[in-house]
């Protein structure tokens, strides 16, 4: 079995798709959004995370740290050591939750992704994506009940700024992804000083027949401590304020 | 014109003065909020002792006192409400703990003297005629809570008090009285606990009467006049009316909690259903009618009700007044207990309309039980089916048949935390440590402690009638009048809970022994010893053994030590011998007594301070999750269930950030089905918004109106003390 590199396993996420679902964090992601709120799961790598407000100054860090202080981030595991915690939450997936796999960009670890979503379906349990559409694969895609994907600034070259890859394959992504008939979430984190062209995301959105919402997710600076954390230079932007993201909803949709 | 809304509204606002009237008068609360009212000025009562100064016994004792305190309550009528009546004080005050009385009594310096007066042994227990010395040491090495000198724990049968009043009750004791001709003082005591009950009924309708004098509004009046007719009806004659039936619940419960504070309510939409469905008929009850006299119920006492559930056929029992008691609940949304009876053929709607208002008003209730669970459970101790079905929970985490059965649940406790110290004490020494030799140590100290547990409460048993008659629930349930004798000798079963406490705490500390001394040899056994010893003076040592895999982060080595304690619990209390048909029923609970029972425990070896509180029940301990997933709590307190109809609750706060119209309902449904689909037994649940609790905990009288969910109880969260409100606070699940 393949193994792959998991940052995280949440269980219990109600606010990412339908119904009571684990997420599953798959380290690595060749975008690198200035705003990340995951930026433990930008490198490929383990990583030591650092948080000096919780040493305790015994001086034996190389003994192990029991502090919280310093914490690896990041384990190798099999499909199979992951299915064995998303089996802890059957009783409360229902018809509609089960399992999103995120990251990062999961599809970076494509085969790793690939065998744990064979192996959920053979469970049965219902599988999600959360992807940035930088890769497609029809074939792992198409296994999935639906699929969250972002589609955050229009302009290509803006994106490129803030991201560090263009969008014009994500959008063309978006239109392949269109063709499989699998119900699409997209979505757009709202980061106010950044043209993100939301009118235009949400108009292109419209011509998608599978979308079947968009939605906006405000900025939040949660991915600030832990980049400070794992010494990652860090961008902090304002959050949206309740009345620019009021503004802004005439744009989201539920189909 | 005043509409009901607009009296519910003031009724709401009376109710949050009141509180801080409570406050002012009682200190920090950290109970029920019961629904009492302030003490008015001048009240007082002389209390008769007839053992020693601040002791008063038996039949006689508990009678005279019982009439002193409800003949000094002044009535209670709200012209806003169409129900009236209140209670604002209790037998055991005159005799308690005096380390618990609210501050308006230790206040009176000549009464406390008396009530202080004596040798220092338990006033709620008469000693002199039953010791039990002999139990003492023990009782104090495991932290015991024996149940001697508990009382009211158990549930009256409404049913037989509806269908004969307070006059057909009278009857009932002068027909007995002559076939039992030898049990005039049981008698004599029920006559004159009854005949105070009625004059207490008899000073509201004169209160009624002199409100009426003045009283100009029309429909005000109208509302007075039909109060007065009510009261005057019921207090002999049984109710026949949907608004009889409320008031006399009402004065019924008001007398109970004056005598022991009976907590237990009813199955309240089945057993008030007839009354409600004749008058419909009759045209003399609409629906709004129905729910503000509901509503007014809830308000004069937040009383374990039932509503929904399933029958001895296996049918749901939902009806339209369990609707219209979640809408009434809901208009006037304060602390409140109502428990809703879930089961596999559970109304959908129903369920989720309970849930609507757990995630609307975010203020602890309902909360729900596992119809399933619990009846196949106690069927495990040789009830029928059918008996098995009318067991409901009518306490904070407990159980009862009403009218049968004499559980003292919720009154007996062992601390498991002081079990597994001795057990840590008696390895110390020995050549071979492990925790598997830890563990068979504690199953010998178990074993005496469930043996010495069992000694109190059989002694309990064999002289409660002596020390404190259940005088007022005895009214209503089965054999006691007929035979002439008190509960506690004459119930049709005898399943006795006993709750262990402290369960995370035990179990953290064997799964940090076995990961950090015995597999990863991080520790050796001399190195932990010391560190209990010195309360953890080296905080590396501390967070090496605070850091291992904790109970219910799932498929840790503490979740699998957490089921072998609880099957090992579960072997020592069901295998006690027991006389008399009686048994012991296990359960996992430590009530609000976390903070206490902590007190009395060293440093513990999951990395816990020296007096620091317990866990809660059979919670885990806070930080057991970095995701503080609500699921994985979940599963981890299915997974120590006892089986035998005894709850180990599911304690849970968190903020799903979810919208009831959102996904909140659906979210927190799957969450509660998920649990009882794995044979949880009851879930004590508050939804709250994160910030506002953590500004309530600031300020809380800011936040006058927020109701927590303490444990199975509910309070006002101003009126705890800082040190339970912090508890509330520690416990909500961070992450979500």
């Amino acid at each position: 079995m393949v193994k792959g590199i998991v940052t995280d396993i949440q269980r219990a996420s109600f606010h990412d798709g339908y119904g009571i679902r684990t997420t599953v964090f798959l380290k690595g992601c060749p975008l690198s959004c200035k705003w990340c709120h995951n930026p433990e799961c930008i490198s490929f790598e383990k990583e030591i995370m650092e948080y000096p407000e919780k040493c305790i100054h015994c001086g034996k860090c190389s003994e192990g740290c029991f502090s919280g202080a310093r914490v690896v981030c990041g384990r190798e595991l099999t499909a199979r050591e992951v299915l064995e915690e998303i089996d802890e939450d059957r009783s409360y997936y229902g018809n509609d939750g089960g399992v999103t796999v995120s990251g990062g960009e999961p599809m970076a670890q494509k085969d790793f992704a690939n065998e744990l979503i064979d192996i959920c379906r053979e469970q049965k349990i219902s599988c999600a994506m959360e992807t940035s559409l930088i890769y497609f694969d029809e074939k792992i895609l198409k296994k999935l009940d639906f699929i969250m994907a972002d589609l955050k600034i229009w302009d290509s070259g803006i994106h490129k700024a803030y991201t560090g890859v263009g969008n014009e394959v994500i959008k063309e992504n978006f239109k392949k992804l269109n063709g499989l008939n699998i119900p699409i979430i997209a979505r757009t984190p709202v980061i106010p000083g950044v043209e993100q062209g939301i009118d235009e995301i949400s108009e292109f959105l419209k011509g998608l027949s599978n979308v079947v919402r968009y939605e906006l997710l405000p900025y939040h600076p949660l991915g600030i401590s832990k980049a400070k954390a794992l010494k990652r230079a860090v961008e902090e932007f304002n959050i949206p304020s309740a009345e620019y993201m009021e503004e802004l909803k005439k744009y989201a949709y539920i189909r | 014109m005043l509409t009901y809304d607009d009296r519910l509204k003031l009724m709401r606002e009376t109710k949050i003065k009141h509180t801080f009237e409570k406050r002012t008068q009682n200190g920090y609360t950290d109970v029920d909020d019961y629904g009492t009212v302030p003490i008015t000025d001048g009240y007082d009562v002389e209390p008769w002792y007839n053992a020693m100064d601040g002791r008063f016994f038996g039949y006689e004792g508990m009678c005279e006192n019982f009439c002193r305190v409800i003949d000094a309550h002044p009535a209670y009528v709200d012209p806003m409400e169409m129900l009236c009546g209140r209670w604002r004080d209790m037998l055991e005050n005159y005799r308690g703990d005096v380390n618990y009385l609210p501050d308006w009594i230790k206040n009176k310096s000549k009464l406390m003297d008396r009530i202080k007066g004596g040798d220092g042994c338990s006033r709620n227990w008469n000693e002199q005629r039953f010791p039990y010395d002999d139990l003492k040491p023990l009782q104090e090495k495991y932290n015991i809570e024996s149940g001697i000198e508990g009382n009211s724990h158990l549930a009256c049968d409404y049913r037989i008090g509806f269908s004969l009043g307070f006059g057909g009750l009278l009857d009932k004791i002068e027909k007995y009285r002559k076939i039992n001709p030898d049990k005039s003082d049981f008698y004599d005591a029920e006559e004159k606990t009854l005949l105070a009950i009625v004059r207490f009924i008899d000073r509201h309708i004169e209160k009624t009467d002199e409100l009426l004098k003045t009283e100009d509004r029309k429909e005000i009046r109208a509302s007075l006049e039909t109060m007065k007719q009510v009261c005057q009806n019921i207090r002999t004659g049984a109710p026949k009316t949907f608004h009889e039936a409320c008031q006399w619940t009402a004065f019924f419960i008001c007398a109970s909690r004056i005598y022991t504070r009976d907590g237990a309510g009813f199955q309240m939409d089945t057993l008030l259903y007839p009354y409600y469905k004749r008058d419909i008929e009759a045209g003399i009850l609409d629906d709004e009618t129905a729910k503000f006299l509901i509503a007014n119920l809830l308000l004069i006492d937040p009383h374990y009700y039932q509503i929904s559930g399933v029958d001895e056929n296996d049918n749901d029992m939902t009806n339209h007044l369990s609707y219209l008691i979640l809408e009434a609940a809901d208009s006037i949304d304060i602390a409140c207990n109502l428990t809703v009876r879930v089961h596999k053929n559970c109304d959908r709607k129903f369920f989720e309309k309970a849930v609507y208002y757990l995630l609307k008003n975010k203020n602890g209730w309902p909360r729900f039980c596992n119809d399933d669970a619990l009846c196949n459970g106690y069927m495990k101790n040789g009830v029928d089916k059918k008996t098995a079905r009318e067991r409901i929970a009518v306490g904070c985490n407990w159980m009862c048949v009403p009218g049968k059965e004499f559980p003292m649940n919720d009154t007996v406790k062992i601390n498991i935390a002081k079990v597994m110290e001795a057990a840590l004490f008696d390895m110390r020494n020995e050549a071979l440590r492990s925790t598997e030799r830890l563990f068979e140590l504690f199953k010998e100290h178990l074993r005496i402690a469930v043996d010495t547990t069992a000694k109190g409460v059989n002694l309990h048993i064999d002289h409660q009638a002596e020390v404190t008659p259940e005088l007022v629930m005895n009214l209503m349930m089965e054999n006691t009048i007929e035979q002439g004798e008190d509960i506690s000798r004459c119930a049709s079963l005898y399943t006795v809970g006993v709750d262990g406490a402290g369960l995370a705490v035990v179990a953290d500390s064997f799964g940090a022994l076995q990961t950090r001394v015995e597999q990863e040899k991080v520790l050796t056994w001399d190195e932990v010893y010391e560190a209990l010893d010195n309360n953890f003076e080296d905080e590396r040592t501390r967070l090496i053994l605070n850091s291992a895999p904790k109970y219910c982060h799932g498929n840790t080595v503490s979740d699998e030590w957490a089921k072998r304690l609880t099957d090992c619990w579960v072997e020592s209390i069901v295998n006690q011998k027991m006389p008399e048909g009686r048994c012991l029923v296990p359960g996992w609970f430590s009530w609000a007594r976390t903070i206490e029972y902590g007190s009395k425990v060293g440093a513990t070896p999951n990395g816990r301070r020296k007096g620091e509180p317990i866990s809660h029940g059979a919670n885990p301990n806070p930080h057991f999750r970095a995701d503080g997933a609500p699921t994985a709590q979940s599963n981890g307190i299915a997974s120590v269930q006892c089986g035998y109809g005894n709850t180990a609750p599911l304690q849970i706060e968190f903020d799903p950030k979810l919208a009831a119209d959102e996904k909140g309902v659906e979210i927190v449904g799957k969450l509660i089905l998920g649990h009882f689909e794995q044979g949880g037994t009851l879930i004590n649940i508050n939804i709250l918004d994160k910030e506002t609790i953590l500004e309530a905990n600031k300020d809380p009288d800011l936040y006058p109106d927020l109701v927590v969910r303490v444990t199975g109880f509910t309070a006002y969260f101003a009126s705890l003390s800082p040190k339970f409100r912090q508890l509330v606070v520690d416990r909500f699940l961070e992450g979500v």
